[in-house]
C-alpha cells in the first residue's frame, strides 16, 4: 500500500522551476523524511500534494486520491493531519475556538491526549501565542482526528528541545500504531532520529530515496580535532577518513607551543576512529554529525563546481560550505 | 455543513455591533435635529440652490417631511456610501486575509472544498446585514416617537428590505476582489474604490446620453428616496441585484477553486 505516490511532479513558477520531475512513493505505515535544503522545493511538493497548489506537470496521489481532482482529494483529507511550515489561525480565536472549529469539521477523538502532550494554551487569543505555542496548536490540530497519513512541513522549527524529543517519541508510537508520517526538514540529525526513509532533494528534483541506516552509513562524521606540536601528511592514513585538512595555527591560547588542526569526514567504523585517535597527544575533539550540505556534495552533488574533490578540500572550502546553510527562505 | 459559516459569522458580530451601535447614533442625532432644523428653516428652498447633480447623486425630493429628511441625510449617505463601503471591504477581506496571513493553508487541510468555504464565507456577512437591519428601524421608529414625529414605518422597514439586496451586491463586488488579489488591504481598497466609483458613476451619467451605463452600478437599483418619499419600491431592481450577486459570488467560486493559493 502507498500512502503518498508522486510522480513526474513539476512546477513551474515562471521564474523558478520549484519541482523538476519529482517521483518518490511514501509507504503506507512508515515514517518518511523529505530532506533537502532551504529552498530546494520542498514546501512546493507538500503544498501540491495538500491541493493548495496544481502541478504544472505530472501528478501525485495521496491515500489514492489524485491531487488534481478536488473532491477526490477533499474525500481523503478526512483522514489526512496536516501542518505547515508556519502555521497561522485566527488571532482573534482562542486556541479552543480554532480546536472547536477543526473538531466540527473533521473530529477531535484524540484532541485531550493530545492536549496533554503537547500542552498549548487554550483560553489566550492566539495573537498572544509565542511562535512555539503556534506550533504546539498546529500539531494538536494535525493529529487530533486520528488520521491515517499527517504531512508535516518542517514540524520541529519552532519546538525548544524538551519538545522537540517529546514530538520524537510520539511521532515514533504513532508509526508503531500505523500511522503514515511524512515531514519535511532540512536537518540531517532530526529525520535520523524518526524517520524510516529519507528522499532527498535539491534544486528541485529528487537525488536519492534511501533508509536512514543507509544514508547515515554513507554520510559519515565531521570529525574535527588539535594536536601538539605537527603531524605528517602521510600520517593521516585512516580507511574511511575523507578530504583530509591539516593546518598548522598558532594559537594564541596554546602559549608559543605550535598546534596542528585536523578535521575529515569519518564513514568507518568508530572504534577504528577511537585507536587511531589514541596515537595522539589531543588538546582538542569533537565529533558530529556531517552538515547536510556536506552529504549533498559528497554524494549527490551533481555540479563540477561545487564538488570538493579529495585533497582539494581548504579551511575556506569549509567555511563556504557552512555559509550555504543560512541560505534563504524556502518555497 | 456551516460550520465555517457559523464560525466567521460570530466572528463578525462584535464588529457588527459597533457598527450599528454608531449608526444609531448618527440616526439619533438627525431624528432629534428634525424638529428644530424645519422649524428655522424651509430646507427645501436650501436644495433649490444645489447643484442639480448633486440633488440627483443623493436623491434629494424633500427635506420637509422625515421620510425626504431621512432618505437623504440617512439612507442615501449611511446607507447606500458607508454600508456599501463596508460591506465591500468585508466581502473584500473574506479570502485574501486568509491568503495573506498564511491561515488559508491550515483552513484548506480540512475536508470542505473550495467552493464551500467561499460560499460559507460569504454568507457570514448575512449577520452585519441581518445586525443593522432589524435594529435600525426600532431606532428610527423610537426615535421619531421622541420627537414627537409621525414616520411612515411601512416604507422604512422596504427601505431596509430593499437594502439588502444592494449590500449584497457590494459584499460580492469585495469577494470577487478578495480572489483576486492576495493582499487583504490592496483588495479592499480596490472593492472599496470599486463601488464608490460605481455610485458617482451612476451619478454623472444621469441625465444624460449614456445614462443607460449607470445600469452597471448596484446603487440604480437602490433608491431610498423613492422608498420613503413616494412609496414606490424596486422589486426588479432588487431582484437584478440578487442576481448580479449570484452572479459575482459563482464568478469568484469558479476563480478560486482554479487558482493557486499562494
Amino acid at each position: 500500500m502507498t500512502a503518498i505516490e508522486v510522480s513526474g511532479l513539476t512546477k513551474d513558477y515562471g521564474d523558478v522551476l520549484a519541482n523538476d520531475d519529482v517521483t518518490f512513493d511514501v509507504a503506507s505505515g512508515e515514517v518518511f523524511g523529505y530532506l533537502g535544503p532551504n529552498g530546494a522545493g520542498k514546501t512546493t511538493t507538500i503544498r501540491t500534494l495538500m491541493g493548495f497548489q496544481s502541478p504544472t506537470d505530472g501528478t501525485a496521489t495521496v491515500l489514492g486520491a489524485d491531487v488534481r481532482e478536488e473532491s477526490e482529494l477533499v474525500a481523503a483529507k478526512r483522514r489526512v493531519g496536516y501542518l505547515p511550515a508556519n502555521p497561522a489561525f485566527d488571532e482573534t480565536a482562542t486556541g479552543r475556538e480554532v480546536l472547536d472549529l477543526h473538531a466540527s469539521i473533521k473530529g477531535d477523538e484524540r484532541r485531550e491526549e493530545l492536549l496533554e502532550l503537547f500542552e498549548p494554551p487554550l483560553d489566550r487569543p492566539i495573537r498572544d501565542y509565542s511562535t512555539g505555542n503556534v506550533q504546539k496548536l498546529g500539531l494538536v490540530q494535525a493529529f487530533m482526528h486520528d488520521p491515517d497519513l499527517v504531512v508535516m512541513d518542517e514540524p520541529t522549527s519552532g519546538l525548544d528541545p524538551l519538545l522537540q524529543r517529546r514530538f520524537n517519541e510520539f511521532v515514533r508510537e504513532e508509526r508503531d500504531r500505523g500511522t503514515t508520517v511524512f515531514l519535511s526538514s532540512h536537518v540531517l540529525s532530526e529525520v535520523r532520529q524518526i524517520c524510516d526513509r529519507v528522499g532527498i532533494i535539491r534544486e528541485g528534483r529528487m537525488v536519492a530515496v534511501e533508509t536512514v541506516a543507509d544514508l547515515l552509513g554513507r554520510s559519515g562524521k565531521s570529525v574535527h580535532f588539535r594536536i601538539a606540536g605537527g603531524v605528517d601528511p602521510e600520517a593521516i592514513d585512516l580507511a574511511g577518513a575523507h578530504d583530509p585538512v591539516i593546518e598548522r595555527v598558532d594559537a594564541p591560547d596554546e602559549g608559543s607551543r605550535r598546534v596542528t588542526e585536523v578535521a575529515f569526514t569519518y564513514t568507518g567504523d568508530v572504534n577504528e576512529l577511537a585507536d587511531f585517535l589514541a596515537g595522539f597527544d589531543l588538546l582538542e575533539f569533537d565529533v558530529e554529525e556531517a552538515p547536510l550540505e556536506d552529504v549533498f556534495m559528497r554524494f549527490y552533488g551533481d555540479d563540477e563546481s561545487e564538488r570538493t574533490d579529495e585533497g582539494e578540500r581548504s579551511a575556506n572550502g569549509l567555511r563556504s560550505t557552512s555559509d550555504q546553510r543560512s541560505d534563504g527562505g524556502d518555497r | 455543513m456551516l460550520e465555517i459559516a457559523r464560525y466567521a459569522g460570530r466572528k463578525r458580530l462584535k464588529g457588527s455591533a459597533a457598527m450599528t451601535a454608531g449608526i444609531a447614533a448618527l440616526t439619533t442625532m438627525y431624528v432629534l435635529l428634525f424638529p428644530s432644523i424645519t422649524e428655522s428653516a424651509d430646507l427645501d428652498e436650501i436644495i433649490q440652490a444645489y447643484p442639480p447633480s448633486l440633488v440627483e447623486a443623493f436623491g434629494i425630493r424633500t427635506l420637509n417631511t422625515i421620510e425626504g429628511f431621512l432618505a437623504t441625510e440617512l439612507y442615501a449617505f449611511a446607507w447606500v456610501i458607508l454600508l456599501g463601503l463596508y460591506f465591500a471591504y468585508a466581502g473584500a477581506g473574506l479570502i485574501a486575509a486568509d491568503v495573506e496571513r498564511g491561515r488559508m493553508d491550515v483552513t484548506l487541510s480540512l475536508p470542505i472544498t473550495r467552493s464551500r468555504l467561499l460560499l460559507e464565507k460569504f454568507t457570514s456577512l448575512l449577520v452585519p446585514l441581518v445586525v443593522t437591519n432589524a435594529v435600525m428601524p426600532v431606532v428610527v421608529f423610537v426615535g421619531v416617537l421622541a420627537v414627537g414625529e409621525d414616520v411612515n414605518m411601512a416604507r422604512i422597514l422596504m427601505a431596509h428590505v430593499l437594502s439588502m439586496p444592494y449590500l449584497l451586491a457590494c459584499g460580492a463586488i469585495g469577494l470577487v476582489a478578495s480572489v483576486a488579489v492576495n493582499r487583504a488591504s490592496l483588495a479592499q481598497r480596490a472593492a472599496a474604490g470599486a463601488v464608490f466609483a460605481l455610485f458617482l458613476f451612476e451619478s454623472v451619467v444621469a441625465g444624460t446620453d449614456v445614462e443607460f451605463l449607470g445600469a452597471l452600478s448596484p446603487t440604480r437599483y437602490y433608491a431610498p428616496a423613492d422608498i420613503l418619499v413616494d412609496g414606490t419600491y424596486d422589486f426588479a431592481g432588487a431582484a437584478i441585484l440578487l442576481a448580479g450577486t449570484a452572479a459575482l459570488v459563482l464568478a469568484s467560486r469558479e476563480w478560486f477553486r482554479r487558482k493557486d493559493v499562494e
